[in-house]
């Protein structure tokens, strides 16, 4: 308990003697965050619209012939071969035409004329509904092109290439900003606490003179490095709540972002970025001191 | 191997130190010297004799060239962290320069020494009210430190020294700035502790204190043993 007391008092002088450029610091580690989160964020709600979209992500494998019950089985395994999938579904010329005649409903007399086999056969593939498979969609058709017997393979090509590579882009940001992130947390952390140990050299080292543990000198040192790390966070994710809100409000009502739901970080998410910012402010602090400590 | 294997109640063991100080300035040399527990024992010498220079060693602020040194039964230069803390934590240190915060009052000075080992807040209060009543400071307790006339920065650097009881105390010139008066009040001081058991080692030059003493006293001249007289260790 004393340690603690001690700890504290510790960690209060440095504060007094060194505010301003704690508040500097603290304000480039709760801008870092708020710019690592906002992203994150973004890329987050793409993976939620991504995940929609995929919901209707289909590949049609146009056959030349109807395959047998055994070529289906091969046909099956061939496509297994490649990733596991959602669904396959084999549509038999008949059932094309079926449905065929369903869609054009009143209009189905036009087909009349025509022999019942006239549409090709067809295998509907439904991949799993994640980023992955989006983002292989393309080598996904490409693969089913080559299968023995298809003419053709359709997918919504543009959009989901549109999408995919938009994707990419923000993840590139995402994985930018981070870096950003841990630089700037633990290098700015890292010098203001040089600054600090710069300023009170002679205090601690008279403390080495005097007995002080290497722990009672570097505590107080780690104790504000979580600190920044907690209090940076905190800001930087209030500040992009207070965004959010204000983008939510501002284009409410009907329009893109009603095609589908833009979410906030949940519990666990917002913990984790907490915990991120302090460890890395932690680390930042840890090697300051032990620097002087090593000497 | 840190134990001694020489003297059971001895404080200080030198066996043939040396130090040079780099490029090539001896203060030291081939120094042998055994200091019983519970002793006071005085260090007199010229200006450059190696006074200061023999207390940095036994307090681990230097690393003698050559030869063995024991504290407490401890090599104390292959001591090292929570270890060394711990040693330190009981070796008291008045430095012939001070080393006060100047930006700190002068009861945080002292209280540093006992803060270190986690003494009670209260504990600490009390023991530096006692200490600067004995030192005649008692009106300076909230005083910045760089604000204090030599003298009494003296008398704030030895209190520091003693203030968490250590069972070794080093004190380097510590009645310089000093009428004979307050030189009496910090003698005082010194001999309590050294009656409560403490060993004490003071570098001085001040004839006064060690004139009719009946302790110890070696004298170096140009860091070698000139002489020791005095006391008889049996
Ligand atoms: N850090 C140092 N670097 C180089 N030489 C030093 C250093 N400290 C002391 N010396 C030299 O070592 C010799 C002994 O110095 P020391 O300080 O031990 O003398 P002293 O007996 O304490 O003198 P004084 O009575 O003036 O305090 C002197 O010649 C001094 O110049
Ligand atoms: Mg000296």
């Amino acid at each position: 308990m004393n340690f603690w007391f001690a700890v504290l008092r510790q960690a209060g002088r440095n504060l007094r003697q060194t505010w301003p450029s704690q508040i500097m610091t603290l304000l480039t580690v709760g801008l870092s965050v708020l710019l690592f989160a906002l992203f994150f964020l973004i890329y987050q709600n793409m993976l939620n619209v991504g995940d929609k979209l995929g919901d209707d992500l289909r590949l049609i494998v146009y056959l030349q012939e109807e395959p047998g019950p055994e070529m289906q089985e091969q046909l099956r395994r061939k496509i297994t071969n490649f990733d596991e999938v959602e669904q396959i579904k084999f549509i038999s010329k008949e059932d094309a035409y079926k449905r065929f005649s369903e869609q054009l409903g009143d209009d189905r007399d036009v087909l009349d004329d025509l022999p019942t086999d006239f549409l090709p056969a067809s295998i509907e593939v439904t991949p799993k509904k994640n980023l992955r498979s989006l983002a292989q969609v393309q080598l996904f058709s490409e693969y089913l092109n080559k299968l023995p017997g298809t003419i053709k393979v359709q997918y919504g090509q543009e959009w989901v290439e549109r999408f995919f590579y938009f994707t990419k882009l923000v993840s590139l940001v995402v994985v930018l900003s981070g870096s950003l992130l841990i630089l700037t947390s633990i290098f700015k952390v890292a010098h203001t606490i040089r600054l600090t140990i710069i300023n009170r050299q002679a205090e601690l080292e008279l403390l080495k003179l005097v007995g002080a543990t290497n722990n009672y000198i570097r505590t107080p040192f780690l104790m504000e490095g979580l600190l920044q790390g907690l209090l940076g966070a905190l800001a930087g994710i209030a500040a992009l709540y207070l965004i959010y809100t204000w983008i939510k409000l501002k284009f409410s009502g009907p329009g893109l972002l009603h095609l589908f739901d833009f979410t906030f970080f949940n519990g666990p998410t917002i913990f984790t970025i907490i915990v991120i910012s302090i460890t890395l402010c932690a680390v930042g602090s840890y090697t300051s001191i032990q620097k002087f400590l090593r000497k | 191997m840190t134990e001694s294997t020489i003297q059971p109640d001895s404080m200080i063991e030198m066996i043939k130190v040396s130090k040079v100080y780099p490029p090539d300035v001896k203060a030291l040399s081939s120094i042998s010297l055994s200091i019983d527990r519970g002793e006071m024992f005085f260090l007199i010498g010229m200006s450059g004799a190696g006074k200061t220079t023999l207390l940095k060693l036994l307090c681990n602020m230097e690393t003698p060239t050559n030869g063995l040194i024991e504290v407490a039964g401890h090599q104390i230069h292959q001591l090292k962290g929570a270890k060394l803390a711990k040693i330190r934590q009981k070796i008291g240190v008045a430095y012939q320069d001070f080393k006060l915060l100047d930006n700190r009052t002068v009861a945080e000075n002292i209280a540093i020494s006992m803060e270190v080992s986690y003494k009670k807040p209260t504990i600490i209060k009390k023991r530096v009210r006692d200490l600067l009543d004995q030192l005649l400071l008692s009106d300076k307790h909230d005083t910045m430190a760089g604000e204090l006339s030599r003298g009494e920065q003296q008398r704030v650097a030895l209190a520091r020294a003693v203030a968490n009881s250590p069972t070794l105390i080093l004190v380097d010139e510590p009645t310089g700035n000093l009428d004979s008066t307050t030189t009496a009040r910090v003698m005082n001081l010194l001999n309590k502790c050294n009656h409560a058991g403490a060993t004490i080692i003071i570098a001085t030059h001040d004839e006064s204190i060690y004139r009719n003493s009946q302790h110890r006293i070696l004298e170096l001249r140009e860091g070698k043993i000139f002489s020791l007289q005095g006391g008889s260790p049996s």
